[in-house]
């Protein structure tokens, strides 16, 4: 039996700590053929996939698309004249029968394709997009007559790989690597044009769930608003979402807000009860305070201002359902765009249909559905009240148990959504106008419609979705006349950059506040919050702008995609005593809810009893509540948040496992209902008689990246923090089948090895398969001076034996197409190669190949050939020639020496194209050199500063030398002693030949790290506490201390100098103040600001500064006028007979000097000076005065620009002008 | 970069019809078939200058372009 495998012939995938070299060698030879050895890495991918199959199902139940179009419904449009009387014209209606989206192919067009479908590294490779062709089902009926069904294409729309759409779906490892990609290729990405994009997941406000809100802003909205408010983000079927918000008015009037196609609407919130049911104000008084001689009567608060709602709403004198709607109908007609033949009731009821709590029925609404919005807008109001009276507190809208995640795919849906109903509603409706107008003897019923309907009319519709899909990923940007309920529009998608594999597996595990709270200045959202815990992870934010509102999710945090049955739970709850009479007082009734709808109201008591109830029975399963329903049980308390019973079954929620203790078996939890549950961290921490619950694993709450920081726990907190920064940006290995990737830039090291301290998540992740550093022999100590500063020293024989060895690859894309979206591109302008009968010089034969691409294996220098093309047009036989025997070249501009890895030569899609688009690989070797950064994986990083020789390291007893010499000064500021148990650790795993458990937590006061890992020093014959007598190499003296010496995994950052060194002399200059331009790329300069200027002063480093400031600045002479202290006046003189050739002291002022023409009664003997012409040939004389000045280029430029507004500058250039600061003194003695 | 460069041997494919006609020869003659490897099936694919890029056996639309078979060395250090 091979390594790996189970006795059931499974590939095993169970993992622990240690390196089991042999069985991953086996998996890396032979990828399995069943399953993945890492499941929990597809698992950390999933919530993406899911929610995209969630879209299109294939296991019969409707996908979200088909809500989506169920709730588009049929759109309805009259022929003639479109202001004549709807009566007597004839009807036309459409809908959506179904819409389907294929699986990538190549196009009927290529009759040369062996294998018809299209894979995904194959887009990669070509730098397009995977996408498929989607396909709708319209039916029409005119005049409700035999209904007709046309097909039509929608454009190719971006699929995410491995979904139920890719061809990836399922596959084994096997599989996988034979259609080029990884074996433990993961999805849940798009590919738009060659680069990897996803969704982000965003952090939305929980479904379903009235919020109380209390926000200043919300006074804005008019007069006798207040700040208090209930909002409700109300979810359809479809995963689109409407917010209803409910306002509080200082008279105690409530007010029904919400947002449709981007503007707001405000209605009374009795005009909507009364819409909703046939009801009396007498139903409305006691939903809201409750029955009779309840407590809740006797709330005076409440009752005086249900009064007030109740007797305000008269003016309006509407008192039946139907007058209600048909009000609602007329005033919201034209907002919502619906047909003509709709009566004003038909539109109010559509209104109540398509915005009031759209969660609780938003297709073919019933009565039951009504009434239950009825009751569930009568709890809003209640919990208004409460909010107001402050029996309620406010819930916070930062904290995770008031949100839940907005997953990619159902985004991409809901966009589809809309896209689906705009084509329908809005350029149809176009196109058929403009039919009308070119054809106006033509109506629906005639026969040249019906051929014209499905082809000429569609399309002239803008029915390519698939374009404006692929624009979203490409740009991330929502292009949307609704705005999808959300708060920003753009920055939705994120590059999934493989820089190494942790980073790449980071971006699924990101999750987004928003672009909005971005902005914020408030720090408020980026808190770290309690109800956060075990979902996302307290680590895992980076530092710096988006830090707090840019997380990560635990390792164990969930994802549901998909809703649960909780049919089963309205019937239990009635059994265990849930009414539907309720009192307004909280200690008398409290709310069960599922889901947005209220199932009845109990007493608290019951209540609790409840709840427990269903926890037991949830985990206990076979009562038909499933294990992930979410029994969000909030306690009665004094003014706290609102008590309850909220349940939850549908998907976007997080979860995430611990143990029932009861029970002893697996619990789910969601971020709504832990805050009020008691889960203990440990066993040992249970609380007899309060803990339900206990964690599986104290490291469930940290993020991947975050478990992999080894002894995290001894570790000051910031540290664990840079860590994960930096861990993901070392240079890793990206990918292990690099032969098939294109992306732009990829860092590798060649010298990666598996940590020999490492967490067992480390392999349950398989991180091995993805080598990100080497393991190092550290010494801590300050040895040459040069590890001054967090710098280190590497040992010179450590480096030639290729320690820390990178590489870059960059890949060119060569287009000759043009890069017009047009679709008129057919014609091919340009081909590859020499230009024929041109001369080929030899020296560029040794650059590129009879093929004009460049030699595979080839050293490139900046400036040299990457290849050649040359223009080509058809001749009479359609055959393309070249016509000027001109040859052009595409040349390597980067400064560093690369070689040539790969030339790949792309066809399209069509397979009949001549060669158009190449795409070369290049790598560019990148030893360490002084100035590269390295970084252990606790947040100490630092910066090489000499390679030192290894005669001169200092040596231990045995010979053995460090590779890298680090600082002690690291240590005591910032306190990672987790490097130091590490170092330990690593020591003696290396010297067992152990894998050493580093997970954190394990080790307390009684059982110390250094203990442990001092004992097996010990055993090894070392010191225990992992010093060592060690020897200068230098004079070969032992040094005075033993040094502590260990072995440390070590990252190389990608940040290196060969990127980022800047030097400068002279070079380009901005052309209007002659001052260096910006950016190294340009190989412009690096600003001395202010306050280096300042520094400079300080020092009296005057002639620096001026060195700095002027000389390598914008240094320029200039010829000034002495008399009238100008730059702008003086000019050089033109003389008629030397030409071009002026002489450099002929420069005079032009306004100190007099026009020859102009001097009355001129007398020439009696002139004074020089006579002078200027450019024109009228003679001039005087304003010789002038001499040459060093100036800064800009003070001219400032001179000119002051002159444009009228403002004269005068220059004082003589000492004698110079104006005399205070009194005069008379000298003493 | 100091690095003394390997001159790359003027000559091979060259030499055996340039001969001693100077440094210079012209595209239109040395324009042939030339060999590319298939993305998919790892097969032989002879192309033509114009041709349309695909492999002749599987239809595939990834070429990739075979190492040279000059002498590539550089220096090891």
């Amino acid at each position: 039996m091979a390594p790996g495998k189970k006795a059931s012939g499974r590939t095993d995938t169970s993992w622990n700590h240690e390196y089991d070299t042999l069985r991953r060698e086996n998996l890396f030879r032979h990828p399995p053929t069943d399953r993945t050895a890492y499941p929990a890495l597809q698992e950390a991918v999933n919530p993406h996939i899911e929610s995209f199959n969630a879209l299109f199902r294939n296991d019969g139940r409707p996908g979200l698309i088909d809500h989506a179009l169920a709730e588009i419904g049929t759109k309805t449009f009259l022929d003639g004249d479109e202001r004549a009387a709807p009566t007597g014209k004839n009807k036309l209606s459409v809908r959506y029968k179904s819409i389907t989206l294929q699986r990538s192919q190549v196009p009927p067009s290529n009759k040369f394709a062996k294998k018809r479908e299209i894979f995904p590294a194959e887009c990669r490779e070509r730098h397009v997009s995977y996408r498929g062709k989607l396909t709708a089902t319209f039916e029409y009926q005119i005049n409700g007559g035999e209904p007709v069904e046309f097909v039509r294409e929608l454009g190719n729309m971006p699929i995410m790989i491995k979904s139920n759409k890719c061809h990836l779906e399922n596959n084994p490892p096997a599989l996988l690597v034979e259609r080029k990609e990884e074996s433990e290729e993961l999805g849940g990405y798009f590919i738009v044009n060659g680069i990897e994009k996803i969704i982000r997941l965003l952090l939305v406000n929980r479904r379903n769930f009235p919020l109380a809100i209390i926000r200043p802003s919300f006074t804005n909205r008019g007069p006798a608003y207040t700040p208090y408010g209930i909002i409700l983000r109300s979810v359809r079927p479809d995963e689109t979402s409407q917010t209803n918000v409910l306002h509080y008015l200082s008279d105690g009037n409530v007010t029904f807000r919400f947002s449709w196609r981007k503007n707001e609407y405000l209605i009374p919130v009795m005009m909507i009860l009364k819409a909703l049911v046939e009801t009396n104000d007498r139903e409305i008084f006691e939903g809201l305070v409750g029955p009779p001689r309840s407590k809740g009567a006797e709330n005076t608060f409440l009752t005086d201002r249900v009064e007030l709602l109740l007797r305000t709403y008269k003016v309006y004198g509407l008192y039946t359902k139907t007058q209600t709607r048909a009000y609602l109908g007329e005033k919201f007609r034209v907002v919502l765009g619906v047909s003509e033949t709709m009566s004003d009731y038909e539109v109010g009821t559509e209104f109540l249909r398509k915005i009031v709590l759209v969660h609780l029925g938003g297709m073919d609404v019933t009565e039951e559905q009504d009434s239950d919005k009825f009751k569930m807008l009568l709890f809003m109001c209640r919990k208004l009240y409460a909010l107001c009276a402050g029996d309620c507190a406010v819930d916070n809208p930062d904290a995770v148990q008031n949100q839940e995640v907005l997953l990619g795919g159902f985004l991409y849906g809901q966009i589809l959504k809309e896209r689906l109903e705009e084509l329908l509603a809005v350029s149809l409706r176009a196109a058929l106008r403009d039919y009308f107008r070119r054809n106006p003897t033509v109506s629906f019923t005639s026969a040249s419609f019906a051929k014209d309907f499905p082809i000429a009319i569609f399309r002239r519709t803008n029915e390519n979705l698939g374009n404006s899909l692929e624009y979203f990923l490409s740009t991330g940007n929502l292009q949307s006349p609704t705005g999808l309920d959300l708060q920003q529009t753009s920055g939705f998608t994120v590059v999934a950059e493989k820089l190494n594999f942790l980073r790449f597996i980071s971006h699924f595990r990101m999750i987004h506040r928003g672009s909005f709270f971005a902005q914020l200045k408030t720090t408020t959202v980026r808190k770290l919050l309690p109800e956060s815990w075990g979902f996302l992870c307290p680590v895992h934010t980076p530092d710096g702008s988006p830090c707090g509102l840019l997380s990560h999710m635990a390792h164990k945090c969930k994802i549901m995609t998909d809703s649960v049955d909780a049919s089963a739970v309205p019937l239990l709850a009635f059994e265990l005593g849930v009414v539907d009479i309720s009192s307004a007082a909280t200690s008398e009734s409290v709310v069960v809810v599922l889901d947005g709808r209220i199932i009845g109201w109990c007493t608290p008591a019951e209540c609790k009893s409840i709840a427990d109830t269903f926890r037991h029975m949830k985990v206990e399963g076979g009562h038909g509540i499933p294990l992930h329903l979410e029994i969000g049980y909030v306690p009665p308390s004094k003014g706290g948040s609102y008590p309850g019973l909220y349940m939850s079954s549908q998907p976007s929620r997080m979860i995430r496992p611990v143990k029932y203790l009861p029970l002893g078996k697996e619990d789910f939890v969601g971020p709504h209902e832990q805050p009020y549950m008691s889960i203990a961290c440990t066993e040992p921490e249970v609380v007899p008689g309060d803990s339900t619950h206990v964690e599986f694993d104290p490291t469930n709450i940290l993020s991947i990246l975050a478990n992999m920081t080894p002894f995290s726990d001894f570790n000051q907190s910031p540290r664990n923090m840079y860590q994960c920064q930096m861990g993901k940006q070392t240079m890793g290995t990206p990918a292990s089948a690099l032969r098939h990737r294109t992306d732009n830039k990829m860092y590798r090291i060649q010298t990666g090895q598996t940590p020999i301290v490492r967490a067992p998540l480390h392999n349950t992740y398989g991180f091995d398969n993805f080598p990100n550093g080497m393991n190092a022999i550290v010494a801590v100590i300050s040895y040459t001076g040069y590890d001054m500063d967090d710098a280190m020293i590497i040992n010179k024989s450590s480096h030639e034996r290729g320690w820390g060895h990178g590489t870059i690859y960059k890949t060119k894309k060569i287009s000759l197409k043009d890069d017009t979206r047009t679709r008129t591109a057919k014609s091919i302008g340009k081909m590859f190669g020499f230009a024929p009968n041109s001369a080929v010089r030899e020296s560029t034969r040794e650059f590129l190949d009879a093929d004009g691409l460049p030699y595979v294996g080839r050293l490139v220098r900046e400036g040299d050939l990457l290849c050649a093309w040359h223009t080509v047009s058809a001749d009479y036989n359609g055959q393309l020639i070249n016509r000027d025997g001109i040859t052009h070249w595409e040349r390597y501009k980067d400064s560093e020496d690369a070689f040539v890895e790969e030339v790949r030569i792309i066809g399209s899609e069509t397979g009949n194209e001549p060669l158009q688009t190449v795409s070369i690989k290049l790598r560019i070797p990148r030893a360490p050199v002084i100035g590269d950064k390295f970084s252990s994986r606790h947040g100490q990083k630092g910066v090489c500063s000499q390679k030192w020789p290894a005669i001169d390291m200092p040596f231990s007893e045995s010979g053995m030398q460090p590779d890298t010499i680090i600082n002690p000064h690291a240590f005591p500021s910032r306190m990672t002693i987790g490097m130091f148990v590490e170092s330990l650790a690593g020591k003696a795993g290396a010297l067992h030949g152990l894998a050493q458990d580093s997970t954190p937590f394990k080790f307390d006061e009684e059982n110390t790290a250094g203990d442990y890992f001092g004992h097996q020093l010990l055993k090894a014959g070392y010191n225990y506490h992992g010093n060592e007598p060690m020897y200068s190499g230098i004079t070969g003296e032992e040094f005075a201390a033993d040094i502590y010496i260990g072995c440390v995994y070590y990252q190389r950052l990608r940040h290196m100098v060969n990127d980022k060194y800047q030097v400068r002399t002279t070079g380009p200059v901005v052309p209007t103040t002659g001052q260096p331009i910006k950016g190294r790329k340009k190989g412009g300069g690096i600003r001395v600001g202010e306050m280096e200027r300042d520094a400079l002063l300080a020092h009296g480093t005057a002639f620096l500064l001026q060195d700095r400031l002027l000389n390598c600045s914008d240094y320029s002479k200039s010829w000034i006028c002495r008399e009238c202290g100008s730059f702008l006046s003086v000019q050089p003189t033109v003389s008629p007979f030397i030409g071009k050739r002026k002489a450099v002291n002929t420069v005079r002022c032009r306004n100190c000097a007099k026009r020859l023409d102009e001097i009355e009664d001129l007398d020439l003997m009696k002139l004074d000076g020089e006579i002078w012409e200027d450019g024109q040939g009228v003679q001039w004389i005087g304003g010789e005065n002038t001499t040459t000045v060093v100036v800064p280029g800009a003070l001219k430029f400032l001179d000119v620009e002051l002159a444009a507004m009228g403002v004269k500058l005068k220059y004082k250039v003589d000492r004698k002008d110079a104006i005399r600061r205070g009194p005069l003194r008379h000298r003493l003695l | 970069m100091s690095r003394e460069q390997y001159q790359i041997p003027t000559g091979g494919s060259q030499q055996a019809f340039g001969g001693a006609s100077g440094s210079r020869d012209f595209a239109s003659e040395s324009l042939g078939v030339m060999f590319y490897t298939c993305g998919d099936c790892a097969v032989r694919v002879p192309l033509e200058k114009g041709a349309p890029i695909r492999c002749q056996k599987c239809g595939a639309r990834v070429l990739y372009k075979e190492r040279t078979k000059r002498m590539v060395q550089f220096e090891a250090r």
